[in-house]
């Protein structure tokens, strides 16, 4: 690059942030979200998860989990846009998603994505908010979920709120797609055509969201929940949820 | 979304009970209690040495379109209480234009007191619609074992989930944390019931809630593995699936899913039993009544 040469796109310029948001919603973020399945390693090890069902597990995952972490995120995203941070909020709703975790591994999981998400943001943008939800987070020997992660991130890099929640939603899905793939006769293409043909069950459980609140929203995943319950007596694993 | 719909037919009605330990004889007794039926609670029995057990009973046979019950227990401190049902809890199909039918329980279990709810299924018939919304307060050293059964509907008529919408909200709290919230809304006619990710093969699904303030949370992985050596010995274990998982404090889950009915009570009973034993150094005192 010459030395004279200056930039002429504002990072405020809508196609710089869209950027970031692809970088941070890439599934490559360093974040060890390929560590995880949530429950479908022992779905896939019983034979209760074959490739002819997986369309219909992950747009069940969309409609309940899905819904549930968009409804979070958002609600994450809106905290970000308060002039003071409110950290009490910060952390109830971090803890009320834990609570919505029945199984203990995959509110882990989700824990460790969460702060793992908050450090890689704030290693790449040290925004004040950021800084200030990691250190009250610290302060209360508290928790951040993933979802939540995402959507504060979100809303203090001021990336549009309806494109963010997709993007976290599609974030995980890759994810689950990509541990089907380690664990079942699941190729390339077939994954791929899996992965394009959710986007419009994505974006609709995304808008969907909107119409919830942190009180209202459900979820009911009980053979996922059994599944992630009994992942820790598998006799051998590939993901640590 | 909460639920909501049309009044018509609404019937509101509560039942609040309070149990309360009498310093004497050590014995809880059944102290307080308001009736308004359908809802009623005839006495309380003697469940062990200590104990009351008591019956709840709908005297109109089941929750019907329009119902809107209200469930208030107090178990006061150092009290123990087993509340079961007398039977399933049918919920009817909802009239065209009625409003849905909703419970309301609120149970408050005080220091060092006991709550076991071991109810039998809920068989929501088809066109039910059905809210239901479970808050548990814990105080300190407070117990918990409370389990819930969802039927998938009268299946000898051939009524496999064929309802409209069932939803049932639990929530836990000790003392001032939420340990646990567990919201499920099924609607078959919407969402796929058998989806991998939900029922898959099964038609039962359970939830058992084991709580118990003041012990440690190492403890509580302990006894999830202890309860997992369980499991192989429940009967019929090749038609179950049995999740078992610490909570964020305080307690533990079990999540079953079963293809009969029958097959989840047995394995309650001794998962209950087994949990007790660890917990209170005594079994578990089973309802006085024939499964």
């Amino acid at each position: 690059m010459d030395e004279g040469f200056k930039y002429v796109v504002p990072d405020h310029d809508p196609a710089v942030i869209e950027l970031w948001l692809l970088q941070l919603a890439d599934s490559a973020l360093p974040i060890g979200a390929f560590a995880h399945s949530f429950g479908v390693e022992t779905l896939v090890a019983t034979g209760l998860l074959q490739v002819s069902d997986l369309e219909g597990f992950l747009q069940a995952w969309l409609e309940e989990a899905g819904a549930t972490e968009a409804v979070f995120c958002r609600a994450a995203w809106q905290l970000a846009e308060h002039k003071n941070f409110r950290a009490k909020e910060w952390l109830q709703l971090n803890d009320r998603l834990g609570a919505l975790k029945p199984a203990r591994e995959s509110r882990k999981g989700s824990c460790v994505l969460g702060k793992n998400f908050l450090r890689a943001a704030l290693a790449v943008c040290k925004l004040e908010r950021l800084e200030q939800a990691e250190s009250e987070t610290r302060k209360a020997s508290a928790v951040v979920h993933h979802a939540c992660a995402f959507g504060l991130v979100s809303g203090a890099m001021h990336f549009d709120q309806d494109r963010a929640v997709p993007a976290y939603l599609h974030q995980s899905i890759v994810g689950l797609i990509s541990a089907c793939q380690r664990l079942m006769p699941l190729g390339q293409t077939r994954a791929q055509q899996i992965l394009w043909d959710l986007k419009a069950a994505i974006v609709q459980t995304a808008r969907f969201s909107a119409d919830f609140t942190t009180e209202d929203s459900c979820c009911f995943l009980p053979m996922l929940d059994w599944g992630a319950m009994e992942h820790p007596e598998l006799f051998t694993r590939l993901f640590i949820s | 979304m909460a639920a909501s719909g049309p009044e018509k037919g609404r019937m509101r009605a509560s039942l609040r009970l309070g149990f309360a330990r009498d310093d004497v004889t050590g014995r809880t007794t059944l102290a307080f209690s308001h009736q308004d039926p359908p809802l009623r609670v005839v006495r309380a029995f003697h469940a062990d040495e200590n104990g009351a057990i008591a019956h709840l009973h709908n005297v109109s046979g089941g929750l019907f379109g329009g119902d809107d019950l209200t469930l208030q227990v107090e178990v006061g401190k150092g009290a123990e209480t087993q509340l079961t049902t007398t039977g399933a809890t049918r919920v009817y199909r909802r009239a065209a234009g009625n409003a849905i039918t909703r419970q309301h329980s609120e149970f408050m279990v005080s220091e060092n007191a006991l709550l076991e709810y071991v109810p039998d299924a809920i068989i929501p018939f088809a066109g039910a619609n059905y809210y239901q919304h479970t808050i548990v307060r814990l105080s300190a050293n407070a117990g918990l074992f409370w389990w819930e059964i969802l039927a998938p509907g009268r299946e000898a008529s051939q009524e496999v989930f064929a309802f409209e919408r069932v939803e049932m909200r639990t929530e836990i709290e000790a003392g001032d944390e939420v340990i646990s919230l567990d919201r499920m809304r099924l609607e078959p006619g919407k969402k796929a019931i058998a989806s991998s990710g939900r029922m898959g093969p099964y038609r039962y699904c359970a939830t058992f809630y084991i709580c118990k303030l003041g012990v440690d949370a190492e403890l509580w992985l302990d006894l999830e593995s202890q309860l997992r050596t369980t499991v192989p010995d429940l009967p019929r274990l090749e038609e179950t699936r049995w999740g078992i998982s610490t909570l964020k404090a305080h307690g533990l889950m079990i999540r079953c899913l079963a293809k009969q009915g029958c097959d989840a009570t047995s394995g309650l009973f001794c998962l209950w039993d087994a949990a007790k034993f660890a917990l209170y150094g005594r079994h578990a005192v089973r309802p006085r009544k024939t499964y």
